[in-house]
């Protein structure tokens, strides 16, 4: 094998292989790849700010969108709130009316009672004096004698009762 | 039947003699040169102008690079990145001598079938392993070789086998290397000749030959694969020896 003639190839391969490569190393690799690690650095710098700006936005319109859904809310209630206010004020003026109403109702119905009361009263005594006039006209043509209306007042009144 | 080894033959191309030693430039050193002119077409046309979003040749060279780049990160872990420029010289001088003697037709020369020359880049490995080793940890870096929690004798018998091993890596991955792009070349070689010998069957003339055609052509392929994964094997390794000597354990 020619490879192992190494007292013959070893030397001028080692010497090319040595330069070339230095070459290859400082004149080439080293020249080269740092500019392209810094752009790549620089991509993925931009990749990972562009990703928090965008998360950075979704944050920003999550909470708008919260914000939104308060104001909402808050909205929601305050017309519940009103809402009720008003219904609460409606029905108290309804009880009022009705109250009011009730009261004269129940004035007239005691005004009417109490006519009532006295129409029955004075009939009551019509009753009572007409018919103490014909007990006591009773009483004369039975006896001749005439009693006092006193007496014939009271006789009604314990037979009335 | 031509001999397989023949495409091994180192030939001079411009003899140079330094003192005492032949520094003659050789087809071997040829096609290293075609190598590193390639990869520095590739990486200079790459990183001409570094956009923001890559064009075609920026975005295969940043592959590649980051490609590396994550080997080291996942086998050193940040402090590798230091060396992310000299794995990726290793990585792509390898892949290229091992594609460009994947060339048929125009005579090509696969320069890391020869153990010099990946006897010298597991060299240049091997030293800046100890020269790190040693850098960042002083005579600490013999600690890699003790085994920790080791009944006494016992770990005095494993650190003898662990420091041979280690001195072991430099010549383990030089023939790996070697002996893969080798054993490849004489393969696809041997079947090359199959395909002559057996189409020149005069009875039944070139019939024959398709068989080990068609295994020359399968090979091809294999030895494409092989070329980039003996690479990905030479830089994977020489990642983890760092680790060795940046993370000792």
């Amino acid at each position: 094998m020619p490879q192992f003639d190494l007292a013959n190839v070893f030397v001028p391969q080692l010497f090319w292989l040595a330069v070339l490569f230095v070459i290859l190393y400082f004149g080439v690799v080293r020249l080269t790849l740092p500019k392209l690690g810094a752009v790549m650095e620089e991509r993925e710098n931009k990749v990972t700010g562009d990703i928090a700006a965008a998360e950075k936005s979704k944050l920003d319109s999550d909470k708008m969108n919260e914000d939104y859904q308060a104001g909402l809310t808050s909205a929601r209630n305050d017309a519940r709130v009103i809402l009720a206010d008003a219904k609460s004020k409606a029905t108290a003026s309804i009880e009022k009316k009705s109250a009011a109403a009730q009261k004269k109702a129940d004035d007239a119905i005691a005004a009417a009672q109490a006519e009532i009361e006295k129409a029955k009263a004075s009939a009551m005594s019509e009753i009572e004096s007409v018919a103490a006039e014909g007990a006591s006209a009773i009483v004369e043509r039975l006896t001749g004698k005439t009693p006092s209306a006193a007496a014939a007042n009271k006789a009604v009144k314990s037979a009335f009762n | 039947m031509a001999n397989p080894m023949e495409q091994f033959e180192i030939k001079n191309i411009i003899p140079i003699q330094y003192g005492e030693y032949d520094l003659s430039f050789t087809n071997s050193s040829l096609w290293m040169t075609l190598a590193l002119l390639s990869v520095s077409i590739f990486l200079f046309i790459g990183t001409a102008k570094p956009q923001l979003v890559p064009g075609r040749w920026q975005a295969s060279v940043e592959y590649l690079y980051d490609f590396v780049r994550k080997m080291l990160d996942d086998n050193v872990g940040l402090e590798g990145r230091k060396f992310a420029p000299l794995i990726f010289s290793l990585f792509i001088f390898v892949l290229a001598c091992n594609m460009l003697g994947m060339i048929p037709w125009v005579g090509s020369f696969t320069s890391t079938s020869h153990i010099s020359v990946t006897l010298g880049l597991a060299m240049l490995v091997f030293i800046i392993v100890c020269v790190v080793g040693f850098w960042k940890h002083g005579f600490h870096f013999f600690s890699l070789f003790w085994p920790k929690d080791t009944f006494f004798p016992l770990a005095v018998f494993v650190a003898c086998i662990e420091f041979l091993s280690f001195l072991s890596r430099p010549f383990t991955l030089a023939i790996r290397l070697f002996a893969n792009m080798t054993a490849g070349h004489v393969l696809l070689k041997v079947f090359g000749t199959f395909v002559v010998s057996l189409g020149l069957f005069s009875d039944l003339p070139f019939v024959l030959g398709l068989l080990p055609l068609s295994v020359t052509i399968a090979l091809t392929g294999l030895e494409v694969l092989i070329a980039v994964v003996q690479a990905y094997v030479f830089a994977l390794l020489a990642s983890i020896y760092l680790n060795d000597a940046i993370n000792l354990h």
